[in-house]
């Protein structure tokens, strides 16, 4: 079964806009495997780890799930869908803000939007932690990189590879 | 290195040693993509441009918590915010490229190669993914430390990151109202003083 590049293009730019504070991982589920029935449960669970080891951004599954749905046309119409139109949304809305900056307001909003930025990110954290945390090991494993990038000039993809070691000779 | 004519004591932001250029911003978030396996890349992201002396701590903050309001992927909304600024245009699109393309190509190849097997990633994969995403949790974590304590200095600050936190997480509150009723809370609390 052969996705229409176009049908994927759509279908994950609309998924890109409706994610806040990263990945909209229900709706992606929803979509792609209960809606469209592109890729399977275990597909999503395998991108989105994979996800977590390739070098940046962690939602580069949405181009491996356009790759299950479409082939190579498919995982590069994911890619520029999920992508690009709200990296466009991103480059105008920082746009406008600098232009808004003699605005007398700007100090005010900024202080207002700050802990909002706060939270949300605290909530990422959460939400990441409920996916990823199945056991003391695995709450072990994340503290201790925690505690090492916190406190060292590890690089951050060794920690990430060494626990990936770990996790594969503790069959985690 | 390049920076001699700062003296130790100076209190000052960063200093930019060099300005910012399109080949220079390009670099940048390639590296952030590279060393940015399993996440973190806002924690990158600072890193590196605080050390250019491109963007201040504050600034950073502020980058960031606009990329948390535009939908999609932080990291790359990070990215095309920051080339913006940096660069306009052209910036942002080079900054977008480059944070994506080391992990398509990686993606790309993995995709190609494992969609083949039959029954999916052998079991030691997956625990190896597993014990990475553990991990990419602790990298996230230090990525919201500047933007903690950027907070912490906000008057009202703490407390309006606790009740985000607790209605986006806890409550699994509509991130668009939370964001109306944290931003007119904060605007009230902040707003402009007519004298001074």
């Amino acid at each position: 079964m052969t996705a229409e590049p176009l049908d994927i293009l759509l279908t994950f730019a609309r998924l890109g806009l409706v994610s806040f504070g990263g990945a909209n991982l229900p709706e992606i589920e929803r979509v792609l495997v209960d809606q469209k029935g592109w890729i399977t449960p275990q597909l999503l669970a395998n991108g989105f780890a994979l996800g977590q080891v390739m070098p940046g951004p962690n939602m580069l599954a949405m181009t491996h799930y356009g790759f299950a749905a479409g082939g190579w046309l498919g995982a590069f119409a994911a890619t520029l869908g999920f992508y690009g139109p709200t990296a466009l949304l991103s480059a105008a809305a920082m746009t406008a803000w600098q232009r808004l900056s003699r605005w007398r307001w700007l100090p005010s909003l900024r202080s207002a939007l700050l802990p909002f930025g706060a939270g949300v990110l605290l909530a990422g954290v959460l939400v990441l932690a409920r996916g990823s945390i199945h056991s003391w090991t695995g709450a072990l494993i994340a503290t201790a990189s925690f505690a090492l990038l916190w406190r060292t000039r590890v690089n951050a993809a060794l920690i990430v590879v060494g626990a990936a070691v770990l996790g594969a000779v503790l069959g985690l | 290195m390049s920076a001699p004519t700062t003296p130790a004591a100076s209190a000052a932001p960063a200093t930019p040693t060099l300005p910012p250029t399109p080949a220079g911003l390009l670099r940048l978030f390639v590296g952030v993509a590279l060393v940015g396996i399993g996440g973190g890349l806002p924690a990158h992201t600072r890193r590196a441009l605080t050390t250019r002396g491109w963007m201040t701590d504050a600034e950073f903050a502020e980058a960031y918590t606009l990329a948390q309001l535009t939908p999609g992927p932080n990291a790359v909304n990070l990215a095309a915010m920051i080339g913006a600024r940096l660069l306009g245009g052209p910036g942002a699109a080079l900054s977008v490229v480059g944070i994506l393309t080391p992990g398509l190509i990686a993606m790309l190849t993995v995709t190609a190669i494992t969609l083949g097997l039959p029954g999916g990633l052998p079991p030691t994969v997956q625990s190896a993914l597993r014990g990475a995403a553990c991990a990419a949790l602790g990298v996230m974590l230090t990525a919201a430390l500047p933007v903690l304590k950027v907070t912490a200095g906000i008057r009202f600050g703490p407390t309006l990151a606790v009740i985000t936190f607790l209605l986006l997480a806890v409550l699994r509150a509509d991130l668009l109202l939370v964001l109306a009723g944290t931003v007119i809370v904060g605007l009230i609390l902040h707003r402009p003083r007519s004298g001074e």
